[in-house]
């Protein structure tokens, strides 16, 4: 009881605890900020990262996948798959219009529109008509504003109308930062320079491979562009170039085709009807199925990455039984989540490894609370020494007098890490405002688009990761106390009082 | 009926590198309702004798001393006895009065409450405890400062404070540290005659520390101290009084 009283007085009108509560609101405060920009700009990346590759890859790369409508058909029936897209990678070169030069790229050929229904290509399409100015673009200069609708259509089916042939043409659809056409400006939209691309035309060469792996020919075809996507993650979106599919399997000789006799002479001449010459024509001993390199996955609602992968390998090895070796062996195909693919899982770690160590940082940082806590308390233990000979004196036992100390020291931590859980939330729900008003006002740009590649700073707080630091907040101030309290019991009661 | 005895007190002090004896072999009987005073000069010894009959501190180890409260050991109690039996058997009152600063002259007083009963019992009982502070302030002529601070009190009133608070618990024993050494002669009187009236209607068992022989005299007997040794009390009013017309 004494404790409750004497914590409440010691703690109303001194200017020490005060100053013990505000080094607690500000750590608090600062961790949870920190981590959770960061734990929001890290799921803002695996979102984006998953973008291009939805939830689980079935992967047989070079020789590719045959009857992958069959297999696509079985692995839609599954209650766990969502949907399926079929893929090819493939990589190849791109020559751009001048001053652009040809670089090396990754090529994915993908189905528009069942590559939507597994990764929501849709939204990453750059060029889409918005219908309201980015807060920051004033003179209302992005270039979306006044784009067509049908350039979303176009960039979604991988298909261009050619007034020439009043016909569909297969198009690229490349990331935006692939052409080195575009710059991201302070406002958070894209600039086009030199040239819009998406009315350029490009040269795509691709090297069909035998299956053995060996080069059998240059395939090089001149494409219109038709859109450009932004993922987030850097190097998908200055790297990859997306085909229509069918085009890049006729490219690569992933087309279906006839096969026809080994030993077939190709200068036989046979005689028709008429008596007239004619050169020999081939007997089809096969149909050769068109193939795909990877077949993407989405998880139905509710399932994870893992269970549809675990389901997809089984799905796989039922295709591969009914297949009668007609495919790849289901031992060696690859199927991962995502998030396990090598790229991924390097980039994504990097950030992950980013966000721990700037945590542990300011983690350490915010131990200096402890610290103060614990200097604030020795020094509250010395002005009240005369205090504790009292209470000793009256019967109040070594334990007694401890947990005096430590319940004011968990009173600073409960009462600063509250306070530092609403600084925070107030903050980080108001980041965006706080951050566009640094920039104007004093030209800090602590997160530039130009360079982050977000336009709004992620601003919001998990419930969990809050306890986390409030719970840390109060466990540290207890720390701080605990050294002070335990002097405080065992100071001798004689000495205490005659303490001046 | 002897109420504490200490036989054979020794206690040393250690300054620097230097044991300094205060207590050589001191011994005490108090019977229970006597009024003993301990004359002494300055450094003789008395505070520290107080505080090891109080059990607030200990006498050396090894030296033989014993000190029997009702016949039982302190040396034999546990920390947490002895912290009760501090609490509950024994009030203190000192010289500085020692009142918590931050606390009123009511809470100064139900301190020992406060600890004896712990968090739940004193919320059962704070209505019961609440009616004897104040009944004993009033007895104080407190009354009206039960809701002050001690800076805001004379220095009387925040010995009278300390007194109440002593005696709050009911103590069989209680131990005046020279109570009334910090106060001018008429506000000393005045706490002395509230002792008085306390030991001769409720009985209270009083050793009081004094270094003036007048206030010694109000005493049932006295003791001396004298080179860490008790001397008859007999003794020690010749001295004394030679000493003062001196």
């Amino acid at each position: 009881m004494y404790q409750t009283l004497l914590t409440r007085r010691y703690l109303i009108g001194r200017v020490m605890p005060l100053l013990a509560i505000l080094a607690v609101v500000l750590c608090t405060a600062m961790v949870l900020i920190v981590w959770s920009v960061m734990a929001g700009f890290l799921n803002m990346l695996l979102a984006q990262g998953r973008a291009l590759m939805g939830d689980v890859v079935v992967n047989w790369p070079v020789e590719g996948i045959p009857y992958y409508q069959q297999l696509i058909e079985d692995l839609e029936n599954d209650p766990l798959c969502e949907a399926a897209a079929p893929t090819i990678e493939a990589p190849g070169l791109m020559a751009l219009p001048e001053p652009g030069g040809t670089r090396l790229v990754q090529i994915v050929g993908v189905d528009g529109p069942s590559y939507d229904r597994v990764t929501n290509f849709n939204e990453l399409l750059w060029w889409q008509p918005i219908d309201e100015a980015l807060p920051k673009d004033t003179d209302e200069r992005d270039l979306r504003l006044r784009v067509p609708e049908q350039m979303r259509t176009e960039g979604l089916t991988l298909r261009e109308f050619d007034p020439e042939t009043e016909e569909l043409r297969s198009a690229v659809v490349t990331g935006v930062w692939v052409s080195g056409f575009n710059r991201r400006n302070r406002a958070g939209f894209i600039d086009s320079y030199y040239t819009f691309f998406p009315t350029e035309e490009v040269t795509v060469s691709v090297l069909p491979l035998s299956d053995r792996g060996a080069v059998i020919d240059v395939a090089a075809r001149r494409f219109p562009v038709a859109n450009e996507f932004q993922t987030g993650l850097y190097d998908a979106d200055a790297n990859s170039v997306l085909i229509e599919l069918g085009a890049l399997q006729e490219m690569l000789h992933m087309d279906a085709a006839e096969r026809i006799e080994d030993d077939f002479d190709y200068l036989a001449v046979t005689e028709d009807d008429d008596g007239e010459e004619n050169f020999a024509q081939p007997t089809v001993v096969a149909e050769d199925p068109a193939r795909v390199t990877s077949i993407l996955l989405r998880a139905a609602e509710g399932v994870t990455p893992a269970q549809l992968r675990d389901r997809a390998k089984a799905i796989y090895a039922e295709f591969d039984m009914k297949m009668d070796g007609e495919v790849p062996p289901s031992d060696f195909v690859k199927v991962e989540t995502w998030e396990e693919r090598p790229a991924v899982r390097t980039f994504i770690g990097a950030v992950k490894k980013e966000m721990a160590l700037l945590l542990s940082l300011f983690g350490f940082i915010s131990m200096t609370a402890a610290f103060l806590v614990c200097a604030i308390f020795w020094a509250m233990v010395s002005e009240k020494t005369r205090d504790i000979g009292i209470l000793r004196a009256v019967g109040a036992s070594k334990g007694g007098v401890a947990w005096l100390f430590l319940r004011y020291g968990l009173v600073i931590g409960f009462v600063g890490s509250m306070f530092g859980l609403a600084v925070s939330y107030a903050i980080v729900l108001n980041i965006n405002p706080i951050h566009e008003w640094l920039g104007q006002a004093l030209g800090i740009y602590v997160w530039d688009p130009e360079i982050y590649h977000f336009t709004r700073i992620p601003s919001e707080i998990e419930p969990l990761k809050a306890s986390y630091v409030f719970i840390g907040g109060v466990l540290f101030s207890l720390i701080g106390a605990a050294i002070p309290a335990i002097n405080a019991s065992r100071l001798d009661p004689v000495r205490a009082l005659r303490f001046e | 009926m002897t109420l504490i005895s200490a036989h054979n007190l020794t206690k040393t002090y250690r300054l620097g590198r230097v044991d300094v004896p205060v207590l050589r072999g001191v011994d005490v009987n108090v019977e229970r309702g006597e009024w003993l005073a301990v004359l002494g000069a300055s450094g003789s010894g008395k505070s520290t004798l107080l505080h090891l009959l109080g059990g607030l501190d200990r006498p050396d180890k090894g030296s033989g001393s014993t000190i029997e409260f009702e016949g039982r050991s302190l040396a034999d109690m546990s920390a947490r006895e002895l912290d009760r039996h501090r609490n509950t058997r024994v009030g203190f009152v000192f010289q500085f009065y020692h009142l918590l600063p931050e606390l009123t002259v009511l809470e100064n007083t139900a301190l020992g409450s406060m600890i004896r009963y712990g968090r739940i019992g004193y919320r059962m009982k704070a209505g019961e405890v609440r009616k004897r502070a104040n009944e004993i302030l009033t007895e104080f002529g407190l009354e009206h400062r039960l809701r002050h601070r001690p800076a805001e009190l004379s220095g009387g009133e925040r010995q009278r404070t300390a007194l109440a608070r002593a005696l709050m618990n009911a103590p069989d024993l209680l131990l005046a540290d020279e109570p009334t050494g910090n106060l001018d002669r008429k506000t000393g009187d005045r706490i002395l005659e509230s002792i008085e009236r306390f030991h001769k209607e409720h009985g209270q068992t009083i050793i009081m520390v004094t270094h003036d022989p007048l206030i010694a005299e109000r005493a049932d007997r006295c003791i001396r101290l004298v080179d860490g040794l008790a001397v008859d009390g007999a003794d020690v009013d010749a001295e004394d009084h030679v000493a003062l017309s001196s």
